[in-house]
C-alpha cells in the first residue's frame, strides 16, 4: 500500500509546491510598501515581479475600456478621387444602413453602388477598372488603414505612459483599448480619438468675409423661418424647458447689445450703428440677419457666445449654404476653446470664427518633430503652453513659399478642423519651424506634440463603446469582493467542519488549496482577476464543495450497508466520480460558451469559473483521496469520523 | 451528524401541484414582461450612457432630478429630469441613465458630470477624481450586437449540454434537463421583471451559471436513476426515479444550502457591482433544485427509459 501511495504524494506535493511558488511573488507585491516597489521600479526589477503577480481588472483597479471603431465611410469618402453628390449619397445610406448590427459596411455599400447604377471606376480608378478589382482594392486599404490606427494609437499610449495598456484589434474594423488606473479619462480619450489632422489655411480678408456673410444673412432670411431659429439659438432639442426661461435668454441678448458688442456688420461698416438696435427683440435681430445677428465682436476676430455656438453650426450645416461656401471656395470654422472676452465683466465665453480657403496650403505631414514648450520671453505667447514644430525639407520649402507670398495676410493652424490660432504672417519664415498656441494647459500641449508626432489618422476613429470605472469604486469593489469570499469562505469551511467532522476537515484542506490553486493558475496564465471572477471564485467554492459532499454522503451509505471504512472508501469514491464527472462537464460547457461570447470583465468570470471546476476534481477528488488513503493505509481502522 | 434520515417522499407523486406553481410563476413572469415591453434591459444590450457619481452625504433623488431639468452643454440645452435616476448602493452615490444621442455634443459625459457637480458644489469630494464612480457608454450598435451575442450563448450552451447528456445518458433525459433549463432562465427572467431589475452582461452571466448549476443538481439524480435502473428490476420507473431523488435528497439540500449561502453573502456584501447578479444566483439555485426534482425528473419518467 505504501509503495501505491509514494507517486500520489509526489503529484500533490509537487503541485501544491507549484502554487505557493506562482503566488509569492502577489503576496509580497501586496506587503511591499510604496516606497519599495519605487525603488524597485527605478532599478528595473518591478517588471518582473509585476509580470508574475495577479493581474486586476479595470473593475478593481479603476481605469477606462474603450472601443474604436474605424469611420470606414469617410475613409471611402477621402479615398475618392473625385467626390460628387452621387457618391456621397450612396456613402450615406450605406453607413446608415450598416448601423444595424453584424452588418459589413463593404457589403451594404457595394449593394448601393449596384442599386444606384454607380460607376466605381469614376472614382477610385486608382485601384483598378473592374468592380471587384475596386472593392477588392478599397477593402484591402481600408484593412490597411486600421493596422495603420492601431500602430499609431500604440505609439501615442507608449508616449503618453500609461502602465500596461492594452490595445487590441478586434475583428475587422475595431480596436479595444484598456487602460488602466486612468485618472483623467477625458485626456486619455481625446489623446485616443484625435485624428491629429494638422492643416494650414489662410485667412479670407475682411472684404471678403464681410460679403459672404451678407449673402449668407440673405440666404437664410429666405429660408429659415423665425420660430426654427429661436429655437436653435436657446438650442432647444427638449421641448420641456419651462416658459420663463425663454425670455430670459432674450434678455440676456439684449444686455449684451447694450454692452455695446457691435454686430459684425458694423464691426466692418456694412452699415452704421443703429441705436434702435438695442431695443429691437432678440427674435427681431434674427430675422434680419439671421447669421450676423448670432456674431458679436471680440478682440479683433468675429465672435459666437458659447450657448450660440450650437445655432450657428446648426446654419452652417444647411445644404444651400454648404453650396454657396463651396462656390465661393471658403469655409467656416471655430476656435479650439471658447474664451472670456478680455476686460469684459461677464462670464460669458465666446468662440472666435474664422473664415477661411476651402484648400489647405499645407498638412501635418510635413511635421518632422513636436514637442510641448512654455512660451519664451519676450515673444507673444510668453508663459503660455506651446507646440513648437520642426517641418522636413519639402514642409519647409512650401511654408517658406506660402509665408514669403502672404506676408500681412493671415495663417491659421488648424487641428481637426478647429481653429488655434490665427496669426499675422510679419515675414517669411524658410526655417520650417512654427509654434501652435491656444492650449489650455502644457498637459494638453504635451498631448497634442504627442499625436503630431505619432501622425495623423489614416481614418478618422469613433467611440463605440467606453466603460470607465472611478478609482474609488474599484477600491470599494475590491474590499467588498474580498469580504464576501471570505465570508463565504469560512461559512462553507465551518459548516463542512459541523457536519462531516474529521472528514470534513479533509474537505476543508482541499477547498482552501483549490482557491490557492485557482489564484495560482490566473497569477502564471497573466489572465486578469475581474469583479465578476470573484463571484467566480465563490461559486466555485460553492461547487467544489459539491463533490466532497457527493462523495461523503455515498460513502456513509456504503458503511451504512455494513461496510469497512476502507471498502466503503473505496465504493464511495467509484460510485461517485461518474456523477462528478458528469456534473462538472456541464458547468464547464458554460464556462466554455461564456468565455467565447462575453467581453472582458464576463470573460474573468468564465477564467476563473472555468480553472475552479477543473481544479475541484483535483483537489475533491484526487487529493481528498489521498489523505484517505493515507489513512486507511494504517492497520487497525474500525470506524470513521464522517 | 445528518439533516435528513432515509426518506421516502412521494415526489413523482405531487408532479401536478408542481406543474401548477411552475405555471404561475412563468405566466406572472411573461405577463409582466408583456405589460412592461419585454424584459428591462440595462444600456448593455439597449445602448446609452450610465454615469454614476458620488455625492459626501446622502441626496434626494428628487432634488437631483430638478436640478437636471435643464442642463445646457456646449450651447445645447437638455431636459435629463425624465431620465431613470437612482440611488447606487448607499443613498449619497447617485446613478443616471441617459440614452445615446444623435449629434451628441463633445466632451459630453465629462460635461454632464461637471454640470452634477456643480449643481451640489457643498456635497462634492475635495479631490474630483473620487466625484466619478464610473461611466459606461454602449453605442446602439455594439448593444445590439451584445444582445445577440447573448441569446447565441444561452442557446450554444443549451445545445452543447444537450448533446453531451444526450451522448452520456439518452436523449430523452436531455430533453427533461433543458426544459428543467428553460423553466429556470424563465423564472428567473420573470422574476427579474416583476422587481423591475435590469438585466445586463452580468445577468446573463448568472443565467449561464444558473444553466450549468441547475443541470449539475439534475444530472446527480439522473445518474442515480441510470444506476438504479441496473439493479432495480420490476419496479415501475416513477418508483425507480423517487427512490433516486430520496436517495440523493442529503446531497442536494446540503449542496443547495451551501451554495445559497454562499450567493447570499455576495448578494448581501459583494457591493453595488455585483447585487443583481448575485441576486440573479440566489434565484437560480432556488428555482434550480427545484426544477431537478420537479420538472426534469418528471419528464423523464413520462416518457420512459428505453432500459425499463
Amino acid at each position: 500500500m505504501q509503495s501505491n501511495l509514494t507517486p500520489r504524494y509526489l503529484i500533490v506535493g509537487v503541485i501544491l509546491i507549484w502554487a505557493i511558488w506562482a503566488l509569492l511573488p502577489t503576496w509580497e507585491y501586496q506587503q511591499m510598501s510604496e516606497e519599495e516597489k519605487e525603488s524597485l521600479r527605478t532599478s528595473g526589477d518591478l517588471e518582473k515581479i509585476e509580470s508574475r503577480i495577479i493581474r486586476q481588472g479595470l473593475d478593481l483597479k479603476g481605469g477606462m475600456y474603450i472601443v474604436l471603431e474605424a469611420d470606414i465611410p469617410t475613409l471611402m469618402g477621402n479615398l475618392a478621387d473625385m467626390r460628387d453628390e452621387r457618391l456621397d449619397n450612396v456613402l450615406q445610406t450605406a453607413q446608415e444602413k450598416s448601423t444595424a448590427p453584424d452588418v459589413d459596411f463593404f457589403t451594404v455599400f457595394e449593394q448601393e453602388v449596384n442599386t444606384h447604377g454607380l460607376k466605381l471606376a469614376r472614382y477610385y480608378h486608382q485601384y483598378g477598372a473592374s468592380q471587384e478589382e475596386i472593392m477588392a482594392g478599397v477593402m484591402e486599404e481600408a484593412d490597411d488603414a486600421i493596422n495603420r490606427v492601431l500602430e499609431i494609437l500604440q505609439n501615442r499610449v507608449d508616449q503618453f505612459g500609461v502602465a500596461e495598456p492594452t490595445i487590441q484589434k478586434q475583428g475587422k474594423h475595431r480596436i479595444v483599448v484598456e487602460l488602466a488606473g486612468i485618472q483623467d479619462s477625458d485626456r486619455a480619450r481625446a489623446l485616443l480619438q484625435s485624428t491629429a489632422l494638422l492643416e494650414f489655411y489662410l485667412v479670407k480678408n475682411v472684404g471678403a468675409t464681410n460679403e459672404m456673410l451678407a449673402q449668407l444673412d440673405e440666404i437664410l432670411r429666405g429660408t429659415t423661418d423665425e420660430e426654427e431659429l429661436i429655437e436653435l439659438t436657446q438650442g432647444e432639442k427638449t421641448k420641456d424647458i419651462p416658459e420663463p426661461e425663454d425670455s430670459e435668454t432674450a434678455e440676456e441678448k439684449d444686455d449684451d447689445d447694450d454692452e455695446g458688442s457691435k454686430t459684425v456688420s458694423e464691426l466692418f461698416g456694412e452699415k452704421d450703428s443703429d441705436p434702435a438696435d438695442t431695443s429691437k427683440t432678440a427674435a427681431e435681430i434674427f430675422a434680419d440677419n439671421p447669421l450676423t445677428g448670432l456674431l458679436t465682436a471680440f478682440s479683433g476676430d468675429m465672435g459666437i457666445q458659447e450657448k450660440n455656438a450650437y445655432a450657428v453650426r446648426k446654419l452652417l450645416e444647411k445644404p444651400e449654404v454648404q453650396s454657396k461656401l463651396n462656390n465661393a471656395n471658403g469655409q467656416f470654422l471655430f476656435s479650439h476653446e471658447p474664451d472670456l472676452l478680455q476686460g469684459s465683466t461677464t462670464q460669458e465665453k465666446y468662440y472666435r470664427f474664422y473664415y477661411l480657403e476651402k484648400t489647405p496650403e499645407l498638412t501635418g505631414g510635413v511635421v518632422e518633430e513636436a514637442r510641448a514648450d512654455l512660451g519664451t520671453l519676450g515673444s507673444g505667447s510668453a508663459g503660455q503652453p506651446v507646440v513648437s514644430l520642426t517641418m522636413n525639407s519639402d514642409g519647409s520649402r512650401t511654408w517658406s513659399r506660402v509665408t514669403g507670398a502672404n506676408v500681412g495676410e493671415r495663417i491659421s493652424i488648424v487641428l481637426d478642423k478647429k481653429v488655434h490660432m490665427a496669426p499675422s504672417i510679419r515675414e517669411k519664415i524658410p526655417s520650417g519651424r512654427t509654434q501652435i498656441e491656444g492650449f489650455n494647459s502644457i498637459n494638453e500641449a504635451k498631448d497634442i506634440a504627442i499625436i503630431l508626432r505619432a501622425g495623423a489618422l489614416p481614418a478618422p476613429v469613433n467611440i463605440i463603446e467606453e466603460r470607465i470605472v472611478g478609482p474609488s469604486l474599484g477600491a470599494d469593489s475590491i474590499a467588498q469582493g474580498t469580504n464576501a469570499v471570505i465570508i463565504g469562505l469560512v461559512l462553507v469551511l465551518i459548516f463542512m467542519l459541523v457536519y462531516y467532522k474529521a472528514s470534513g476537515f479533509i474537505a476543508d484542506f482541499a477547498l482552501i488549496w483549490n482557491i490557492l490553486l485557482v489564484l495560482a493558475i490566473l497569477a502564471s496564465l497573466e489572465a486578469t482577476l475581474t469583479l465578476p471572477g470573484i463571484a467566480g471564485l465563490i461559486l466555485t467554492v460553492g461547487m467544489s464543495i459539491d463533490s466532497n459532499v457527493i462523495i461523503f454522503e455515498r460513502i456513509r451509505e456504503e458503511l451504512r450497508k455494513g461496510k469497512t471504512p476502507k471498502a466503503a472508501i473505496q465504493a464511495g469514491y467509484d460510485r461517485a466520480l461518474t456523477t462528478i464527472i458528469d456534473a462538472n462537464v456541464t458547468t464547464v460547457i458554460a464556462a466554455l460558451v461564456l468565455y467565447q461570447f462575453g467581453t472582458g470583465p464576463i470573460k474573468g468570470f468564465a477564467t476563473v469559473l472555468f480553472w475552479g471546476i477543473l481544479i475541484s476534481m483535483f483537489t475533491a477528488v484526487y487529493v481528498t483521496r489521498t489523505i484517505f488513503n493515507s489513512i486507511t493505509s494504517r492497520k487497525g481502522i474500525t470506524s470513521l469520523s464522517i | 451528524m445528518r439533516i435528513i434520515k432515509d426518506t421516502n417522499i412521494n415526489f413523482m407523486g405531487n408532479t401536478k401541484v408542481a406543474v401548477f406553481v411552475s405555471a404561475v410563476l412563468i405566466l406572472a413572469g411573461i405577463g409582466s414582461m408583456i405589460t412592461k415591453g419585454g424584459p428591462k434591459l440595462s444600456i448593455d444590450f439597449k445602448g446609452g450612457i450610465l454615469v454614476a457619481v458620488n455625492y459626501t452625504e446622502a441626496m434626494d433623488i428628487n432634488v437631483v432630478r430638478s436640478s437636471l431639468s435643464s442642463v445646457v452643454i456646449d450651447g445645447q440645452s437638455f431636459d435629463f429630469s425624465q431620465a431613470e435616476i437612482k440611488h447606487f448602493g448607499d443613498e449619497s452615490n447617485v446613478a443616471v441613465r441617459l440614452p445615446i444621442m444623435e449629434n451628441e455634443p463633445e466632451k459630453f459625459s465629462r460635461n454632464f458630470v461637471n454640470k452634477m457637480a456643480d449643481a451640489f458644489p457643498e456635497s462634492v469630494p475635495e479631490n474630483r477624481t473620487e466625484f466619478i464612480l464610473s461611466i459606461e457608454k454602449v453605442g446602439p450598435k455594439i448593444g445590439a450586437e451584445l444582445s445577440g451575442d447573448a441569446v447565441m450563448a444561452i442557446f450554444s450552451a443549451l445545445a452543447l449540454i444537450l448533446l453531451y447528456i444526450s451522448i452520456r445518458f439518452e436523449w430523452k433525459y436531455a430533453v427533461g434537463a433543458i426544459a428543467a433549463l428553460t423553466h429556470d432562465v424563465l423564472v428567473t427572467l420573470g422574476i427579474f421583471s416583476i422587481l423591475d431589475y435590469e438585466v445586463s452582461l452580468a445577468v446573463i452571466a448568472a443565467f449561464l451559471t444558473i444553466v450549468g448549476y441547475s443541470l449539475n443538481d439534475t444530472i446527480v439524480i439522473f445518474d442515480r436513476v441510470r444506476e438504479n435502473i441496473k439493479t432495480m428490476k420490476k419496479v415501475t420507473l416513477d418508483e425507480i426515479i423517487n427512490k433516486s431523488i430520496n436517495q440523493s435528497l442529503n446531497r442536494t439540500i446540503i449542496t443547495s444550502l451551501t451554495t445559497f449561502f454562499v450567493v447570499l453573502v455576495l448578494f448581501l456584501a459583494g457591493g453595488e457591482v455585483i447585487h443583481t447578479f448575485a441576486f440573479a444566483m440566489i434565484v437560480g439555485v432556488l428555482v434550480g433544485t427545484y426544477s431537478s426534482i420537479f420538472i426534469a425528473s418528471p419528464i423523464v419518467a413520462k416518457m420512459g427509459t428505453s432500459e425499463s
